[in-house]
Order: C-alpha cells, then structure tokens, then sequence
C-alpha cells in the first residue's frame, strides 16, 4: 500500500527520522510501537506532508507522493488522524462529518455520512451536539468517523486510544479491526498502548530515536527483546 | 444629549466593521495588521473621490467601496504578508511588514489626496461629509446607514459562516487550519476571504466616517488605537469579539469624551484615547484572551447553542 | 556640500543612537518595540517640559508657557555664550535626567505585557507610544505640542557659523559611548543572558532567569539609550515640535534600519543607519529638484514614505537577515552545555 525507503525529515533544521524503511501492507493493520519522542508522530505527519523531508522517498500505490501536498494526499485516499486536535470542537458532529466530505459531491457526502453512522452508531443520537463538547471516546470515534466519510483507503491513527478507559481502548481496537476486516480500510497506526494493538495487528515496527530498530510480523515483535527491554517493563506495570 | 448617543453609536458601528476585518485575519493569517486604520481612510477618500468624479453620493457609492477595499485587503496579502509567510518568515517580521504596508499607503493617501486637490482645484487634505447627510423621521443618516451595515456584515456573516459549506469550511480552517487542510480544504482561501472582507468593510466604514469628523491623511493614526483595543478587549480569538469590543470602546470613548467636555470645555477627543488605552491594558493585564475567551462567554455560547 | 555632509553625519549619529537602542531590544532581545518613537519623544519632553520648567521658574518669568520658555531659553542662552561650562552643565544635566526618566518609561510602558507573546508586545508598545505621542501633540501646555516650545542653545558659546558642526560632533561623540557602552554590555553576565535568551528561551529558564525580568531591563536600558537621542536632537533644534517625534521617523526608521544592517549585529546597524541617513537626507535634500523633475504633483515626502516603505518590504522578503549577517552566538554558558 505505501513503501517508504530511506525516509529522512524532521522541523527545520533539526532531524528527528533518520533513514526510515517501512512498508505498510494493503489489508493488514501495521502498528509502531517506540518509546516517547522516538519519532512517531513525526513519521506519520511525514507520510502526510506535515514536516520537512530531506532525503528518501514515500511510495504511495505506485506512485511518488514523497513533495505531494496533504490536500492532494486526501483526495489519493489517504487520512490522517492526529493525536489530539483531530475533530473541529467549534463544530457540531453533524458540520464535522459534512467537512470530512468537503471535496465530495452534494449528494455524495449525505450518503457517505449515514454510511458512516452505521460503523459508528454512538453518534447518531449527538449529532448537533458541538464537537468540543464530547467525551474522548465519542471524539475518537467522531474522527474515525470522518475518515469513512472521506472514502478512506489508508488510515493514519496516532494513538487513538491514549487517554481512553480500556474498555473504551478495546471497543476502538475494534472498530479498526471491523474497518479493516468489512470496509478493506488499512489502518496504520501508533500506540502507547503497545501490547494490545500489537496483538490486533499484522505487522509491528519499532523505533527508538528517529530509526527503525525492528520490522516484521507483530507476533515476533512482541516476544522481541528490544520490546521487552524498552516496553514491558513500563507499560505492563500500566495494564495490570 | 442626543447628539452625543448618536455620535457613540455611529462609531461605535464603524468600530465594529474596523475591528471585525482586525480579528478575522488575525484568525486566519496570525498577524495583527497595523494598516487596518489606513484601510479606513483609504476608503474615504475613494468615497471623496466618487463624490467629486462620479458626483455619487458617498451612501450610493458604497457598493464600489466595498468591492475597491476587498481589492485593497487582498493586494496587503498577496504583496506585503504572503511572500513572507511562503518563506517562513517569524510574526515579528510580518507585523515589521504590515507597519511597511501602512506607511506605503500612508504615503499614497498623502500624494493622492493633493493628487486630487490639483484635479478638483480644491483642497482634499482635509473634508468632511456632514453637510451631504440626510434625516429620516429626525434621525441623522450616519445612524441609520452605519447601523445598517453592521446589521447587514452580521446577518451575512451569520449565514455564510453557518447556512453555507465554503462558511463551515471557514470556520473549520480558522479553529485548525492543518486539520482543515488534512480534510482537503484549501486554506489559503480562507486566507483571501478574511482579508478581502477585513479590507472592504475598512473601507465602507471609512466612507461613512467623514459624516462624523474631518478627515486627513494622518487620521489613521488617531483611530488606530481605538481599532485595537475594540479588537482585544473584545477578545482577538473570536469573531463576534469584535462586536462586543466595538460597543464597549466605541460607546465609553464617547460617553468619556461627553463628560469630560463638560468640564474642561472643548478638544477633549483626544482623552477618549486614554480610555482606548486603558481599557486594553486593565484586559491583557486581567484576561488576554479578551471578553470571548473567558469561561463566561463559552457558557452564554452553549446556552444560545452557537 | 558641506553643510549636507554635516547634516547627515548628525542624523547618523542621531539615528545610531536609537538603532542601536532598539537593536538591544529587538535584534538581542526579540522584543518587537514598536513604541521606539515614544522614548525618544521622553528625552526631548525633558528638555522642553522639564528643563524649561526648571528655568522659568529660576527666571521667575510670568506668563503662558509657550511664550516663558521663549523668554527663559533665550536668558539662558545668553548666559550660555558667556560661560561654556554652564552649557556643557546642562547637557550633562538633561542626558542624565533622560536616562532615569527613559528607564523608568522604558520599564513601565512594557509592564503589561511583559509575559505575553510578540504579538501584544508590539500592539500594547505601539498603542501605548501612540496615545502619549498625540495627546502631548495636541494639549499644547505640557511640550507645547502642535506649536513648539523654544529651548536654550547649549553651544551658544561657539560662533553661529560652527554651531551646525559643533552638534555634530557632539553627536558622533555621544554614538560612540553608546556603541561602546553596548558591545561591552553585550558581553557583561547579562548581555550573555538576553543572546542566549534568543537561542533558547527554555535554556534561560532552566537558568532559572525570569524572562520577564529580562524584558523589562531590557527595554529599561534601550529606551534610557534612545531618550538621549531626543535630548541631542532638541538642543540641536533649539525647540521642541512634538510632530518631529512621530511613529514614521522614530519607530520606523529604526527598524528599517535595524533590518538593513543585520538583525543582531551592531556594526551592521550602524552602517545601516549610515546608508539610510544619506538616502533620506539626501531625498530630503533635493525634494523640490525632485518634485520638479518628476513632475510629481505632490510633496516628494509622500514618496519617501512610500519608497521607504516599499524597501523594507523587499528587504524583509529577500535579505532579512540584512547586509552583515549575524555572527553565530555560542556563549560559554550554552557552549559549555552544549557540550555536555
Ligand atoms: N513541531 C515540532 N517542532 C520541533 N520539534 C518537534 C516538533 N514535534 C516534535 N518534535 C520533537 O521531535 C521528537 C520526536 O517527537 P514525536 O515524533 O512526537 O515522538 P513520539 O510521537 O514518538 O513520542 C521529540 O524530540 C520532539 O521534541
Ligand atoms: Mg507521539
């Protein structure tokens, strides 16, 4: 789905990736795991064109989209949800999901909308409800949301599930298995809660300061040592 | 007496389309544009100009003024802020830029103005309007054509920016532009629009400003005060922050000019600068956010549900 | 000839004085003092509002003020071509005066915002500057305002036709102090501080220096600078009008200037302001030739403005890093951490 070879960027002139090679699968749900400030934030706003790219490449269906402005990578299929400020808390739900569909046509966007309520029924009933109003649950799924409005074809989460209960984290982890598995969405995603979405995932990377210290099955990333050097030790004493 | 609620509410009416275009490219574009009061005059010597030319009266050449200072706004964009902002440029370098702007425009008002004096073979350094304004039922045309244009900025303002999808996209972008842009609006015409509107109503507001006082080249720099402070104690993060700041200053200057006329007699409007001043200090001291970002304003927000 | 050459090394220094001043704030300190023109008027209101005053009452002369300073500067200025000492007694006595009373306006006028973003900074200096300028302009019994107050002649000592150069070098002289003063400042604990506080504000914090403090200092010590540039520049005139201390020429100009010479770099500003004072004296100069020859049917200031105006744009946009570029700042602080 997306190939990125030899990916360096970071803000101006400071360099946070560092030789990044990844692949993202079509079908598969791909998660990073890393300890904070490793760099995933800035990988995933560098797969949208949010920072500044130095060197390398990002291969998108075959296509270079390395210099592609975001505008344009939204059109390509592509979405991004970063981690917070990721619905407009000045608008409704209802103005959320219709600017989700602002580049589709009219009749388009209320069709793509209620198809969108039916993945997402919880915000049926809040629709007119300002978006800055909502729960974080409710928030999370509004712009999960705004991406199927959107014809998503690549999903780009950034800890979707931070700052959520784990019965909230778990109903998410499920949606995106259920984009994955009934709307061939593919999900890429980062998480703090490392173990859980490594266990719903396909593949797994793993950074430490801006470069890829591993890639491959999720499975093996999980019994992996580096993993169980940097990750359990803290984030297992959190899930107990 | 009367005189005296008149004159507060027509300027505070025009306080408020100055301090609307303020904030909303404050909004959009992050800078705090220091031509806002030479938008003003500006627009009143394209009214002088229409008047002497085209012999229109300045009411009916509104039209034209709004549509010349939507240019005027967008050409300060595109020629003095977004070829900086192409560059990266730091907010102190696009407000050094927007003080270049207004004495770029400064200087043209300064050679137009005898430009036109030589063409009309009168002086146009300083005019007034008053002499050309009417009454209706006794009240002063200024009143009623200010009120008028605020009612009408507003409403329309309402309907685009909540009846229309480019209004929603709007207020999308001013909440998160890179979100917006994520969702593939293009902001930067968010950008236009906010200056073309800051610029047009600048304009319209300076066309009826000589229906309240002489105007002169260096006029902008008696009101440019007032404009900010309208913006900030209002709050410079929310549109309707301008209305509320554009009374409060516009109706207290007034009213502190009033009294204090009573007292020490004539030429006194310069004191009501003081209280400009003061008002917007007592806010950035206290709350900088201004009126529309306190807790209070969020809870009349929900309760009128906008 | 000569007489434009010595005008515009007066403006040279005058105008080094306050670019170097708001150098310190801006290009060192990152503040953005858009209220520049306002202490250079505070120098100049201690001439004509305080120093007068003094004098007047010394005199005991009666009267409105306008027409007893007219009165009390031209005794003082008799006294003065009879005792030179008297009259340098004076300056030293009115530089010093504007020193305090550009400090503590300095100070004061950067209070409210002093925590807040660039953005304020400027908007509250340059609205705060504004409304002192106008009404000092338009209530004519504190300065005079729109009419003007005479002043004494502190070199009524020297013969008329050298007065002109006398001021000159008496401008060139105070320009070096400043400019020496402030490259030792520059590297006093202090001067390291506000350098670094541009590179790093989080550093300076983790230094446990209060940036606000710095502002306030900061914009204590450049204004206490730039007043003496209005008190030269009174005396020189031998009167105080309040329109020549408008936000064009005392604000404006120094930035352009700043911006022409290299942001943070003194020499760069000095020879900004040298390249700026011979094209403005020089426009100055020759306005009607130029009026004349261009046809123009306006004044040639209109142009001025917009010519200055249209070059800070194109400097801000293609070389705002100005002729002399900035030298790269590691102070030993941040050297030393850097290296850690
Ligand atoms: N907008 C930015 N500008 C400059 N540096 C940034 C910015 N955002 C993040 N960084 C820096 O980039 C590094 C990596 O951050 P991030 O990508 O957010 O890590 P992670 O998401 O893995 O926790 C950090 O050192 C952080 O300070
Ligand atoms: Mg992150």
């Amino acid at each position: 789905m997306i190939k990125v070879e030899k990916l360096n960027s970071g803000y101006g002139k400071l360099q946070i990736l560092f030789d990044i090679d990844l692949e993202v699968p079509k079908g598969e749900i791909t998660t990073i795991v890393g300890p904070n400030g490793s760099g995933k934030s800035t990988f995933l706003k560098s797969l949208f064109g949010l920072t500044d790219i130095y060197s390398g490449s990002i291969i998108y269906e075959g296509k270079d989209i390395t210099y592609t402005p975001p505008h344009e990578k939204t059109k390509m299929g592509i979405s991004y949800l970063p981690q917070t400020n990721n619905v407009f808390t000045n608008l409704t739900v209802r103005e959320n999901l219709r600017i989700a569909g602002y580049i589709l046509e009219r009749d388009e966007v209320e069709e793509r909308i209620n198809f969108a309520l039916e993945v997402f029924p919880e915000l049926k009933d809040i629709l007119d409800r300002k978006a800055g109003s909502l729960s974080g649950g409710q928030r999370q799924m509004l712009a999960m949301a705004t991406a199927l409005v959107r014809k998503t074809k690549l999903l780009i989460l950034d800890e979707p599930t931070a700052q959520l209960s784990p019965k909230l984290a778990q109903l998410i982890f499920d949606k995106i298995v259920e984009l994955r598995d009934s709307y061939s969405i593919t999900p890429l995603l980062v998480e703090q809660n490392a173990k859980r979405a490594l266990e719903i995932s396909d593949i797994g990377y793993m950074f430490v300061s801006g470069r890829v210290v591993y890639g491959g099955p999720a499975k093996a990333l999980l019994n992996h040592e580096k993993f169980q050097s940097y990750f359990l030790g803290i984030v297992g004493v959190e899930e107990c | 007496m009367i005189d005296v609620v008149i004159g507060a509410i027509v300027w505070s009416n025009l306080l408020v389309l100055l301090a609307l275009g303020l904030t909303m490219t404050y909004i959009t574009t992050g800078v705090p544009n220091f031509a806002q009061a030479s938008f003003a005059i500006i627009g009143s010597y394209i009214a002088l100009t229409l008047l002497r030319l085209a012999e229109l009266h300045p009411y009916l050449s509104l039209p034209v003024t709004f549509i010349l200072g939507g240019i005027l706004g967008l050409l300060t964009y595109y020629l003095a802020l977004k070829p900086l902002i192409k560059r990266k440029a730091s907010i102190e370098m696009l407000m050094i830029a927007t003080l270049a702007w207004d004495l770029i425009l400064f200087g043209i008002t300064g050679a137009y103005s005898e430009l036109l004096s030589s063409i009309t073979k009168k002086t146009e350094t300083l005019f007034v309007f008053t002499y050309l304004d009417f009454e209706f039922y006794g009240l002063p045309g200024r009143l009623i054509v200010s009120s008028l244009l605020v009612l009408l900025t507003i409403l329309g303002l309402y309907l685009l920016l909540y009846k229309t999808k480019f209004g929603i996209a709007l207020r999308a972008s001013m909440e998160n532009p890179s979100l917006a842009e994520a969702m593939g609006i293009n902001v930067e015409n968010t950008r236009l629009f906010s200056w073309f509107l800051s610029g047009a109503l600048a304009c319209m507001a300076g066309s009826v400003l000589p229906f309240l006082q002489e105007i002169v080249p260096q006029t902008g720099y008696f009101i440019i005060v007032s404009i900010f402070a309208a913006s900030i104690v209002g709050g410079l993060y929310h549109i309707l922050g301008a209305l509320i700041g554009g009374y409060i200053i516009g109706i207290s200057e007034s009213l502190f000019t009033y009294v204090l006329s009573i007292f020490l007699g004539p030429g006194v409007l310069v004191y009501s600068k003081v209280i400009s001043l003061l008002m917007m200090i007592v806010t950035i001291l206290i709350h900088p956010k201004g009126i529309t970002g306190t807790e209070l304003w969020r809870k009349v927000e929900r309760w009128l549900n906008l | 000839m000569v007489e434009l050459i010595t005008l515009i090394l007066f403006f040279f220094a005058l105008y080094t004085i306050v670019s170097l001043s708001l150098n310190l704030e801006f290009g060192y300190g990152g503040i953005p003092n858009f209220g520049k023109a306002l202490y250079v008027l505070t120098g100049a209101v201690v001439v004509g509002g305080i120093l007068n005053r003094l004098l007047i009452w010394y005199f005991g002369i009666e009267g409105d003020f306008i027409s007893a300073s007219s009165i009390a500067a031209y005794k003082m200025t008799e006294l003065i071509s009879q005792n030179p000492l008297l009259g340098l007694g004076i300056f030293i006595f009115c530089v010093l005066l504007a020193i305090v009373a550009g400090a503590i306006v300095g100070a004061l006028s950067i209070l409210p915002s002093a925590k807040l973003k660039e953005d304020y900074l400027g908007v509250t200096l340059l609205a705060i500057s504004e409304v002192v300028y106008l009404i000092l302009f338009y209530n004519t019994e504190i300065v005079g305002g729109y009419y003007g107050v005479s002043t004494p002649d502190i070199l009524a000592f020297i013969p008329g036709e050298y007065r002109m150069y006398a001021y000159t070098v008496l401008g060139l002289i105070c320009a070096i102090i400043v400019y020496l003063f402030l490259e030792r400042l520059l590297n006093s604990p202090y001067g390291r501080i506000l350098r670094g506080h541009r590179e790093n504000e989080d550093l300076i914090k983790a230094f446990g220096r209060d940036v606000m403090k710095l502002r306030v200092k900061t914009m204590a010590i450049g204004s206490a600078i730039a007043a003496i540039a209005g008190v030269i520049f009174v005396f020189y005139s031998a009167s105080v009008v309040v329109n020549a201390f408008n936000r064009v020429e005392w604000t404006f100009y120094p930035f352009l200037i700043v911006l022409l010479g290299g942001k943070g770099n003194n020499r760069g500003v000095v020879l900004g302001a040298f390249i700026f004072v011979l094209l403005k004296m020089l426009i100055d100069f020759y306005k009607f030739d130029i009026k004349y020859l261009l046809h123009l049917p306006f004044e040639a200031v209109w142009l001025q403005y917009i010519i200055f105006g249209i070059l800070a744009l194109l400097i801000l946009c293609y070389k705002p890093e100005g002729i002399l570029k900035e030298r790269p700042i590691f102070t030993p602080p941040i050297k030393s951490r850097i290296n850690e």
